[in-house]
């Protein structure tokens, strides 16, 4: 990880070397990795960011919120305005507990990445992949629980006639199918993909700068272009998390409303 | 040498995909353009919803980016 020995030559490696999961030590049969650091990090950071905003004397929040409460007060108000928007019918509020904690555990996971010398647990397909199947398998015994056999009609299209529904179950079937697939891979591919172009970037600062003379100098152009580029990762970072939320929105109005 | 060739072109044509994705990142923001001259009131719902299309649309672009790091590093 910590490259000391300045050898220019062979310091840029893979642009995907960011991404190994290195045990760091083991315990009771347990291998400490940095990914099991991390996690636990932000476990940590959550509850300190929401205990921060308590009352600390009796654990209730203020009235007139101080400057951190308002902050978790915003994202509040944003995730039940997604939920409320996206999820027709009252029964769309009992859901908004597991959209919050959804986008919060992602815009951090995604946020502490950002970290120089961090880790970025998102950009890790079983991460991605196993908290969308996991979402997906929910909506399933959600849906046949409010739904029943009815449950099966999410597959037909209304107003189509039998001919061409023979056509089109299929084709539906197929697309629910992939949902969670579609899902795990976005916020996977989005990270990884962002993450490889920012080493891609500094990769070719660092060759430039081992060159002599005046050539020395064309290393600020690529550092140039990762300031802004580094701005976009943000961006992608907090639309991704909100795109993975919405969309979980979106497929629990299915399975609850059908359609 | 050879399978180092073939994985170095199989990787650049991979990367092709990307004009659609282009080009449907494009079509996002100008019906988002077209849509907000037409009705500037709804410009901040239009553009939630420009947002969702256009991660949407990126991320195709970034499955083939996706199979050309599959096929480079694999």
């Amino acid at each position: 990880m910590f490259n000391t020995t300045i050898n220019l030559k062979s310091a840029f490696q893979s642009p995907l070397e960011q991404f190994e999961i290195l045990p760091l030590f083991k315990t009771l049969g347990l291998t400490i990795t940095n990914e099991t650091v991390i996690l636990s990090l932000v476990f940590i950071f959550i509850f300190l960011f929401f205990k921060a905003s308590f009352n600390q004397n009796d654990n209730s929040l203020y009235v007139i919120p101080h400057r951190w409460q308002v902050i978790i007060e915003i994202i509040y108000k944003m995730i039940l305005a997604m939920v409320t928007d996206n999820i027709s019918g009252d029964k769309g509020q009992f859901f908004f507990p597991l959209v919050f904690t959804l986008f919060f555990f992602i815009v951090s996971l995604n946020l502490i990445g950002l970290v120089p010398y961090s880790f970025t647990l998102t950009s890790h397909l079983i991460v991605t992949f196993s908290l969308s199947t996991a979402i997906f398998i929910g909506i399933n015994i959600i849906s046949f629980r409010l739904n029943g056999i009815k449950f099966f009609s999410l597959f037909f299209p209304a107003g189509t006639s039998l001919a061409l529904g023979l056509l089109l179950v299929p084709v539906e079937i197929m697309s629910y199918v992939f949902r969670p697939i579609s899902l795990g891979i976005r916020l996977f591919a989005n990270m990884m993909a962002g993450h490889t172009l920012l080493k891609v970037f500094a990769g070719f600062a660092w060759t430039l700068m081992g060159c002599s003379g005046i050539l020395f100098f064309t290393h600020f152009v690529p550092l140039l272009v990762l300031l802004p580029l580094i701005g976009l990762e943000l961006g992608v970072a907090l639309i991704q998390a909100f795109v993975f939320s919405v969309l979980t929105c979106i497929y629990l109005n299915d399975g609850i409303n059908l359609h | 040498m050879l399978l180092q060739a073939a994985k170095q072109i199989g990787a650049g044509l991979a990367t092709s995909g990307l004009a659609g994705a282009g080009v449907g990142v494009g079509v996002v923001f100008a019906s988002l353009v077209i849509g907000t001259s037409r009705n500037p009131n709804l410009k901040d719902e239009l553009f939630k919803i420009a947002i969702l299309g256009f991660a949407l649309t990126e991320a195709i672009a970034l499955f083939a980016l996706m199979f050309a790091f599959l096929i480079l590093f694999s």
